[in-house]
Protein backbone atom coordinates (compact mmCIF):
# COMPACT_ATOMS: atom_id res chain seq x y z
CA UNK A 1 0.00 0.00 0.00
CA UNK A 2 2.82 2.32 0.84
CA UNK A 3 4.12 1.86 -2.71
CA UNK A 4 0.88 3.17 -4.19
CA UNK A 5 1.02 6.15 -1.88
CA UNK A 6 4.61 6.86 -2.90
CA UNK A 7 3.75 6.59 -6.60
CA UNK A 8 0.82 8.97 -6.19
CA UNK A 9 2.98 11.42 -4.25
CA UNK A 10 5.75 11.29 -6.85
CA UNK A 11 3.25 11.83 -9.68
CA UNK A 12 1.75 14.83 -7.96
CA UNK A 13 5.17 16.19 -7.16
CA UNK A 14 6.19 15.97 -10.81
CA UNK A 15 3.05 17.88 -11.83
CA UNK A 16 3.67 20.49 -9.19
CA UNK A 17 7.25 21.24 -10.14
CA UNK A 18 6.81 20.93 -13.90
CA UNK A 19 7.95 23.97 -15.84
CA UNK A 20 5.61 25.62 -18.27
CA UNK A 21 8.22 27.27 -20.46
CA UNK A 22 8.81 24.14 -22.47
CA UNK A 23 7.82 25.93 -25.65
CA UNK A 24 10.69 28.40 -25.26
CA UNK A 25 13.24 25.81 -24.25
CA UNK A 26 12.29 23.13 -26.76
CA UNK A 27 14.76 20.39 -27.45
CA UNK A 28 17.45 21.01 -30.01
CA UNK A 29 17.74 18.94 -33.15
CA UNK A 30 20.83 16.81 -32.68
CA UNK A 31 22.38 14.64 -35.32
CA UNK A 32 24.14 11.52 -34.12
CA UNK A 33 25.62 10.78 -37.53
CA UNK A 34 29.36 10.38 -37.53
CA UNK A 35 31.14 13.28 -39.20
CA UNK A 36 32.55 12.55 -42.64
CA UNK A 37 36.23 13.46 -42.24
CA UNK A 38 37.40 11.94 -45.53
CA UNK A 39 38.78 14.56 -47.89
CA UNK A 40 36.85 14.20 -51.13
CA UNK A 41 38.42 15.32 -54.37
CA UNK A 42 36.61 17.42 -56.91
CA UNK A 43 37.58 16.28 -60.41
CA UNK A 44 35.18 18.65 -62.18
CA UNK A 45 36.40 21.50 -64.37
CA UNK A 46 33.71 23.81 -63.13
CA UNK A 47 34.68 27.48 -62.72
CA UNK A 48 38.25 27.08 -64.03
CA UNK A 49 40.19 29.88 -65.73
CA UNK A 50 42.30 29.28 -68.86
CA UNK A 51 45.55 29.47 -66.86
CA UNK A 52 44.10 27.11 -64.28
CA UNK A 53 43.13 24.52 -66.90
CA UNK A 54 46.61 23.00 -67.20
CA UNK A 55 47.11 23.01 -63.45
CA UNK A 56 43.72 21.38 -62.89
CA UNK A 57 44.54 18.68 -65.45
CA UNK A 58 47.86 18.07 -63.73
CA UNK A 59 46.19 17.85 -60.30
CA UNK A 60 43.45 15.54 -61.62
CA UNK A 61 46.07 13.25 -63.15
CA UNK A 62 48.02 13.22 -59.87
CA UNK A 63 44.88 12.41 -57.89
CA UNK A 64 43.79 9.66 -60.30
CA UNK A 65 47.14 7.94 -60.82
CA UNK A 66 48.87 8.57 -57.49
CA UNK A 67 46.89 10.07 -54.64
CA UNK A 68 43.76 7.91 -54.83
CA UNK A 69 45.91 4.78 -54.86
CA UNK A 70 48.48 5.94 -52.35
CA UNK A 71 46.00 7.29 -49.80
CA UNK A 72 45.45 10.52 -47.90
CA UNK A 73 49.04 11.22 -46.87
CA UNK A 74 49.43 15.00 -47.02
CA UNK A 75 49.72 16.32 -43.47
CA UNK A 76 48.22 19.68 -44.39
CA UNK A 77 44.77 21.03 -45.02
CA UNK A 78 44.23 21.95 -47.81
CA UNK A 79 46.44 19.25 -49.34
CA UNK A 80 49.40 20.41 -51.44
CA UNK A 81 47.57 19.70 -54.72
CA UNK A 82 44.46 21.56 -53.51
CA UNK A 83 46.76 24.34 -52.31
CA UNK A 84 48.18 24.67 -55.81
CA UNK A 85 44.71 24.81 -57.37
CA UNK A 86 43.44 27.34 -54.85
CA UNK A 87 46.52 29.54 -55.05
CA UNK A 88 46.41 29.67 -58.88
CA UNK A 89 42.71 30.51 -58.67
CA UNK A 90 43.27 33.18 -56.00
CA UNK A 91 46.32 34.81 -57.59
CA UNK A 92 47.82 33.88 -60.96
CA UNK A 93 49.79 31.01 -62.50
CA UNK A 94 53.25 32.41 -61.60
CA UNK A 95 52.48 33.45 -58.02
CA UNK A 96 50.40 30.32 -57.47
CA UNK A 97 53.30 28.13 -58.63
CA UNK A 98 55.74 29.91 -56.29
CA UNK A 99 53.28 29.48 -53.42
CA UNK A 100 53.05 25.80 -54.23
CA UNK A 101 56.82 25.26 -54.25
CA UNK A 102 57.13 27.07 -50.94
CA UNK A 103 54.37 24.86 -49.51
CA UNK A 104 56.04 21.77 -50.98
CA UNK A 105 59.29 22.70 -49.20
CA UNK A 106 57.44 23.17 -45.92
CA UNK A 107 55.77 19.81 -46.53
CA UNK A 108 59.20 18.16 -46.28
CA UNK A 109 59.80 19.72 -42.90
CA UNK A 110 58.54 17.24 -40.33
CA UNK A 111 60.06 19.02 -37.30
CA UNK A 112 57.62 20.23 -34.63
CA UNK A 113 54.73 20.85 -36.99
CA UNK A 114 52.40 20.80 -33.98
CA UNK A 115 54.23 23.85 -32.65
CA UNK A 116 53.83 25.83 -35.84
CA UNK A 117 50.41 25.09 -37.31
CA UNK A 118 46.88 24.93 -35.90
CA UNK A 119 44.91 21.80 -36.66
CA UNK A 120 41.60 21.11 -38.31
CA UNK A 121 39.08 18.70 -36.80
CA UNK A 122 40.37 15.72 -38.78
CA UNK A 123 43.88 16.21 -37.34
CA UNK A 124 45.58 17.75 -40.37
CA UNK A 125 47.65 20.91 -40.01
CA UNK A 126 45.78 24.01 -41.11
CA UNK A 127 47.76 25.99 -43.65
CA UNK A 128 45.41 28.12 -45.79
CA UNK A 129 46.50 30.04 -48.89
CA UNK A 130 45.28 33.33 -47.37
CA UNK A 131 48.52 33.45 -45.35
CA UNK A 132 50.74 33.36 -48.42
CA UNK A 133 49.16 35.70 -50.99
CA UNK A 134 51.43 38.54 -49.73
CA UNK A 135 48.26 40.53 -49.00
CA UNK A 136 48.69 41.55 -45.34
CA UNK A 137 44.98 42.25 -44.95
CA UNK A 138 44.15 38.64 -45.74
CA UNK A 139 46.46 37.21 -43.07
CA UNK A 140 44.43 35.90 -40.18
CA UNK A 141 46.93 34.50 -37.72
CA UNK A 142 45.69 31.47 -35.77
CA UNK A 143 47.88 30.20 -32.92
CA UNK A 144 49.13 26.59 -33.19
CA UNK A 145 47.18 25.36 -30.16
CA UNK A 146 43.86 26.08 -31.90
CA UNK A 147 41.54 23.56 -33.54
CA UNK A 148 40.01 25.14 -36.63
CA UNK A 149 36.48 24.24 -37.67
CA UNK A 150 36.08 24.09 -41.43
CA UNK B 1 -4.67 2.14 7.94
CA UNK B 2 -6.52 3.42 4.90
CA UNK B 3 -7.44 6.68 6.54
CA UNK B 4 -3.99 8.28 6.39
CA UNK B 5 -3.70 7.33 2.73
CA UNK B 6 -7.01 8.92 1.87
CA UNK B 7 -5.98 11.95 3.86
CA UNK B 8 -2.73 12.17 2.00
CA UNK B 9 -4.36 11.91 -1.45
CA UNK B 10 -7.00 14.42 -0.42
CA UNK B 11 -4.36 16.83 0.80
CA UNK B 12 -2.49 16.61 -2.48
CA UNK B 13 -5.62 17.26 -4.52
CA UNK B 14 -6.55 20.08 -2.22
CA UNK B 15 -3.14 21.74 -2.55
CA UNK B 16 -3.35 21.67 -6.36
CA UNK B 17 -6.87 23.04 -6.31
CA UNK B 18 -5.77 25.76 -3.93
CA UNK B 19 -2.78 26.56 -6.07
CA UNK B 20 -4.99 26.97 -9.11
CA UNK B 21 -7.53 28.97 -7.22
CA UNK B 22 -5.03 31.58 -6.07
CA UNK B 23 -4.48 33.61 -9.22
CA UNK B 24 -1.14 35.40 -9.44
CA UNK B 25 -0.71 38.00 -12.11
CA UNK B 26 2.75 37.15 -13.31
CA UNK B 27 2.56 39.88 -15.92
CA UNK B 28 2.00 42.73 -13.53
CA UNK B 29 4.70 45.38 -13.73
CA UNK B 30 5.72 44.70 -10.17
CA UNK B 31 6.19 40.97 -10.77
CA UNK B 32 7.98 41.44 -14.09
CA UNK B 33 10.41 43.81 -12.39
CA UNK B 34 10.89 41.38 -9.52
CA UNK B 35 11.56 38.54 -11.93
CA UNK B 36 13.86 40.68 -14.09
CA UNK B 37 15.82 41.73 -11.00
CA UNK B 38 16.12 38.09 -9.99
CA UNK B 39 17.42 37.13 -13.46
CA UNK B 40 19.81 40.08 -13.45
CA UNK B 41 21.30 39.06 -10.11
CA UNK B 42 21.44 35.46 -11.31
CA UNK B 43 23.54 36.76 -14.23
CA UNK B 44 20.94 35.55 -16.74
CA UNK B 45 21.31 38.83 -18.59
CA UNK B 46 19.68 37.77 -21.84
CA UNK B 47 16.38 36.93 -20.17
CA UNK B 48 16.73 39.83 -17.71
CA UNK B 49 17.03 42.23 -20.66
CA UNK B 50 13.91 40.70 -22.24
CA UNK B 51 11.97 41.14 -19.00
CA UNK B 52 13.20 44.70 -18.51
CA UNK B 53 12.18 45.47 -22.07
CA UNK B 54 8.61 44.55 -21.15
CA UNK B 55 8.71 47.43 -18.70
CA UNK B 56 9.06 50.09 -21.34
CA UNK B 57 5.91 51.60 -19.88
CA UNK B 58 7.96 52.49 -16.82
CA UNK B 59 8.92 55.83 -18.29
CA UNK B 60 11.34 57.81 -16.24
CA UNK B 61 12.54 54.85 -14.19
CA UNK B 62 16.22 55.33 -14.81
CA UNK B 63 17.20 52.30 -12.70
CA UNK B 64 15.36 50.00 -15.10
CA UNK B 65 16.79 51.74 -18.17
CA UNK B 66 20.29 51.55 -16.69
CA UNK B 67 19.97 47.87 -15.79
CA UNK B 68 18.56 47.14 -19.26
CA UNK B 69 21.62 48.85 -20.73
CA UNK B 70 23.92 46.84 -18.47
CA UNK B 71 22.17 43.58 -19.39
CA UNK B 72 22.64 44.26 -23.09
CA UNK B 73 26.24 45.26 -22.45
CA UNK B 74 26.97 41.96 -20.69
CA UNK B 75 25.44 39.85 -23.46
CA UNK B 76 27.38 41.75 -26.12
CA UNK B 77 24.51 43.65 -27.75
CA UNK B 78 26.44 46.90 -27.57
CA UNK B 79 24.35 49.09 -29.86
CA UNK B 80 21.11 48.35 -27.89
CA UNK B 81 23.09 48.92 -24.73
CA UNK B 82 24.22 52.36 -25.98
CA UNK B 83 20.62 53.22 -26.93
CA UNK B 84 19.54 52.51 -23.37
CA UNK B 85 22.37 54.46 -21.75
CA UNK B 86 21.63 57.41 -24.05
CA UNK B 87 18.05 57.51 -22.74
CA UNK B 88 19.14 58.29 -19.21
CA UNK B 89 18.39 61.87 -18.27
CA UNK B 90 21.17 64.19 -17.15
CA UNK B 91 19.22 64.69 -13.89
CA UNK B 92 19.45 61.00 -13.01
CA UNK B 93 21.94 59.76 -10.40
CA UNK B 94 22.91 57.13 -13.00
CA UNK B 95 23.85 59.74 -15.58
CA UNK B 96 27.59 59.76 -14.86
CA UNK B 97 27.78 55.98 -14.76
CA UNK B 98 25.71 55.65 -17.92
CA UNK B 99 28.27 57.81 -19.75
CA UNK B 100 31.09 55.56 -18.59
CA UNK B 101 29.15 52.40 -19.49
CA UNK B 102 28.40 53.87 -22.89
CA UNK B 103 32.11 54.43 -23.40
CA UNK B 104 32.78 50.81 -22.41
CA UNK B 105 30.15 49.62 -24.93
CA UNK B 106 31.74 51.72 -27.69
CA UNK B 107 35.17 50.38 -26.72
CA UNK B 108 33.95 46.77 -26.82
CA UNK B 109 32.31 47.25 -30.22
CA UNK B 110 35.64 48.66 -31.48
CA UNK B 111 34.16 52.11 -32.12
CA UNK B 112 37.25 53.85 -30.74
CA UNK B 113 36.84 57.06 -32.70
CA UNK B 114 33.22 57.43 -31.59
CA UNK B 115 34.29 56.69 -28.02
CA UNK B 116 37.02 59.33 -28.09
CA UNK B 117 34.72 61.98 -29.50
CA UNK B 118 32.10 61.08 -26.86
CA UNK B 119 34.76 61.38 -24.15
CA UNK B 120 35.95 64.76 -25.41
CA UNK B 121 32.41 66.14 -25.47
CA UNK B 122 31.02 64.62 -22.28
CA UNK B 123 33.75 64.27 -19.70
CA UNK B 124 34.96 67.54 -18.23
CA UNK B 125 38.03 67.23 -16.00
CA UNK B 126 36.01 67.71 -12.81
CA UNK B 127 33.75 64.77 -13.68
CA UNK B 128 33.75 62.17 -10.89
CA UNK B 129 34.43 59.33 -13.34
CA UNK B 130 36.80 61.27 -15.56
CA UNK B 131 39.82 59.22 -14.45
CA UNK B 132 38.29 55.88 -15.38
CA UNK B 133 36.98 57.27 -18.66
CA UNK B 134 40.37 58.77 -19.42
CA UNK B 135 42.06 55.38 -18.96
CA UNK B 136 39.75 53.83 -21.56
CA UNK B 137 40.26 56.84 -23.81
CA UNK B 138 44.04 56.60 -23.56
CA UNK B 139 44.13 52.80 -23.77
CA UNK B 140 42.29 52.91 -27.11
CA UNK B 141 45.41 54.46 -28.69
CA UNK B 142 47.21 51.16 -28.11
CA UNK B 143 44.65 49.40 -30.28
CA UNK B 144 44.23 51.78 -33.20
CA UNK B 145 46.91 52.85 -35.65
CA UNK B 146 46.69 56.50 -34.62
CA UNK B 147 49.76 58.42 -33.59
CA UNK B 148 50.51 57.97 -29.92
CA UNK B 149 50.59 60.97 -27.58
CA UNK B 150 53.81 61.72 -25.67
CA UNK B 151 54.75 58.98 -23.25
CA UNK B 152 54.53 61.08 -20.06
CA UNK B 153 51.09 62.33 -21.02
CA UNK B 154 50.05 58.84 -22.09
CA UNK B 155 50.93 57.23 -18.74
CA UNK B 156 49.28 59.96 -16.66
CA UNK B 157 45.80 58.38 -16.13
CA UNK B 158 47.19 55.02 -14.96
CA UNK B 159 48.17 54.08 -11.42
CA UNK B 160 51.70 53.06 -10.43
CA UNK B 161 51.00 49.29 -10.79
CA UNK B 162 49.50 49.70 -14.26
CA UNK B 163 52.16 52.14 -15.44
CA UNK B 164 54.89 49.54 -15.83
CA UNK B 165 52.83 47.33 -18.12
CA UNK B 166 51.31 50.24 -20.03
CA UNK B 167 54.79 51.62 -20.54
CA UNK B 168 55.93 48.35 -22.16
CA UNK B 169 52.78 48.36 -24.36
CA UNK B 170 53.59 51.92 -25.36
CA UNK B 171 57.16 51.04 -26.31
CA UNK B 172 55.98 48.06 -28.32
CA UNK B 173 53.38 50.13 -30.15
CA UNK B 174 55.88 52.89 -30.81
CA UNK B 175 58.46 50.50 -32.23
CA UNK B 176 56.98 47.05 -32.87
CA UNK B 177 59.59 44.26 -33.22
CA UNK B 178 58.51 43.42 -36.77
CA UNK B 179 60.72 41.63 -39.25
CA UNK B 180 61.32 43.20 -42.65
CA UNK B 181 59.79 41.14 -45.46
CA UNK B 182 62.15 42.80 -47.99
CA UNK B 183 65.19 41.81 -45.93
CA UNK B 184 63.85 38.25 -45.56
CA UNK B 185 63.46 38.03 -49.35
CA UNK B 186 66.95 39.42 -50.00
CA UNK B 187 68.55 37.06 -47.48
CA UNK B 188 66.85 34.06 -49.06
CA UNK B 189 67.89 35.23 -52.51
CA UNK B 190 71.53 35.24 -51.36
CA UNK B 191 71.49 32.06 -49.26
CA UNK B 192 68.34 29.93 -49.71
CA UNK B 193 66.49 29.50 -46.42
CA UNK B 194 68.32 32.26 -44.54
CA UNK B 195 65.28 34.57 -44.82
CA UNK B 196 63.17 31.97 -43.04
CA UNK B 197 65.81 31.56 -40.34
CA UNK B 198 65.71 35.35 -39.93
CA UNK B 199 61.94 35.20 -39.34
CA UNK B 200 62.36 32.44 -36.74
CA UNK B 201 61.36 29.47 -38.92
CA UNK B 202 64.72 27.76 -38.47
CA UNK B 203 63.73 24.26 -39.55
CA UNK B 204 61.86 25.59 -42.60
CA UNK B 205 64.98 27.56 -43.51
CA UNK B 206 67.21 24.50 -43.24
CA UNK B 207 64.83 22.42 -45.37
CA UNK B 208 64.64 25.20 -47.96
CA UNK B 209 68.42 25.24 -48.15
CA UNK B 210 68.62 21.44 -48.44
CA UNK B 211 65.88 21.09 -51.09
CA UNK B 212 67.21 23.92 -53.26
CA UNK B 213 70.78 22.69 -52.74
CA UNK B 214 69.99 19.08 -53.64
CA UNK B 215 68.18 19.97 -56.87
CA UNK B 216 70.93 22.43 -57.85
CA UNK B 217 73.55 19.76 -57.24
CA UNK B 218 71.54 17.20 -59.28
CA UNK B 219 71.31 19.67 -62.15
CA UNK B 220 75.04 20.44 -61.99
CA UNK B 221 75.95 16.76 -61.71
CA UNK B 222 73.77 15.76 -64.67
CA UNK B 223 75.15 18.56 -66.83
CA UNK B 224 78.65 17.40 -65.94
CA UNK B 225 77.77 13.81 -66.84
CA UNK B 226 76.26 14.88 -70.14
CA UNK B 227 72.63 13.95 -69.27
CA UNK B 228 71.20 17.17 -70.64
CA UNK B 229 67.49 16.31 -70.47
CA UNK B 230 67.63 15.25 -66.85
CA UNK B 231 69.89 18.20 -66.09
CA UNK B 232 67.37 20.68 -67.52
CA UNK B 233 64.51 19.05 -65.56
CA UNK B 234 66.51 19.40 -62.35
CA UNK B 235 67.49 22.96 -63.28
CA UNK B 236 63.81 23.85 -63.69
CA UNK B 237 62.91 22.22 -60.38
CA UNK B 238 65.81 23.94 -58.61
CA UNK B 239 64.72 27.28 -60.06
CA UNK B 240 61.15 26.78 -58.88
CA UNK B 241 62.27 25.72 -55.39
CA UNK B 242 64.61 28.72 -55.28
CA UNK B 243 61.81 31.09 -56.33
CA UNK B 244 59.43 29.47 -53.86
CA UNK B 245 62.02 29.87 -51.11
CA UNK B 246 62.40 33.63 -51.76
CA UNK B 247 58.62 34.04 -52.02
CA UNK B 248 58.06 31.92 -48.89
CA UNK B 249 60.55 34.00 -46.90
CA UNK B 250 58.66 37.19 -47.70
CA UNK B 251 55.40 35.49 -46.69
CA UNK B 252 57.06 34.11 -43.52
CA UNK B 253 58.05 37.66 -42.48
CA UNK B 254 54.45 38.82 -42.98
CA UNK B 255 53.12 35.89 -40.95
CA UNK B 256 55.70 36.58 -38.23
CA UNK B 257 54.50 40.19 -38.03
CA UNK B 258 50.87 39.05 -37.87
CA UNK B 259 51.83 36.69 -35.03
CA UNK B 260 53.58 39.52 -33.15
CA UNK B 261 50.53 41.77 -33.53
CA UNK B 262 48.25 38.92 -32.43
CA UNK B 263 50.30 38.38 -29.27
CA UNK B 264 50.37 42.10 -28.54
CA UNK B 265 46.57 42.32 -28.83
CA UNK B 266 46.23 39.24 -26.67
CA UNK B 267 48.42 40.95 -24.05
CA UNK B 268 46.16 44.01 -24.17
CA UNK B 269 43.07 41.85 -23.61
CA UNK B 270 44.71 40.02 -20.71
CA UNK B 271 45.61 43.39 -19.19
CA UNK B 272 42.06 44.69 -19.56
CA UNK B 273 40.61 41.56 -17.99
CA UNK B 274 43.10 41.33 -15.14
CA UNK B 275 42.61 44.99 -14.24
CA UNK B 276 38.81 44.68 -14.23
CA UNK B 277 38.28 47.58 -16.59
CA UNK B 278 34.92 46.21 -17.61
CA UNK B 279 33.70 44.76 -14.34
CA UNK B 280 30.78 46.80 -12.99
CA UNK B 281 30.97 48.24 -9.50
CA UNK B 282 27.24 48.64 -8.89
CA UNK B 283 25.58 47.02 -5.92
CA UNK B 284 22.20 46.11 -7.31
CA UNK B 285 22.20 42.58 -5.95
CA UNK B 286 23.19 43.02 -2.32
Amino acid sequence: MIKIVLIIISLFTITAIAQTDWVKWGKAEISYEKKDLIRHKDYSYHDISISGLAVKTLANAYWFFVSDLDGDNCPFSPTCSSFLLQSVKETNIVQGTLMFFDRFTRDYNFIERYNRYPRVEDGHYYDPISLYTLNVKKINYIPPSTVVKQ
Amino acid sequence: MKFPIYLCVLELFASILLAQEKQIDFNSEKNIKKFADYLFCDKDYLRAAEEYQKLNGYEGNDTIIFKTGLSYLFIGDYSTSIDNFSNISSLSPFYENSKLERMKAQFLMNDYFGMRSFYNNNFPEDDSLSDRANRLFTFSYLITEDRLPQKEKFLLPFNSIEKEKISSFYDWKNDPPYKSSALAGILSAIVPGSGKIYTGDISDGIFSFLVTGVFTFLAYDNFRAGHDTRAWIFTGLAAFFYGGNVYGSIAAAQIYNAKITFEFNKGLNVFLESNNYFVPVYEFCN
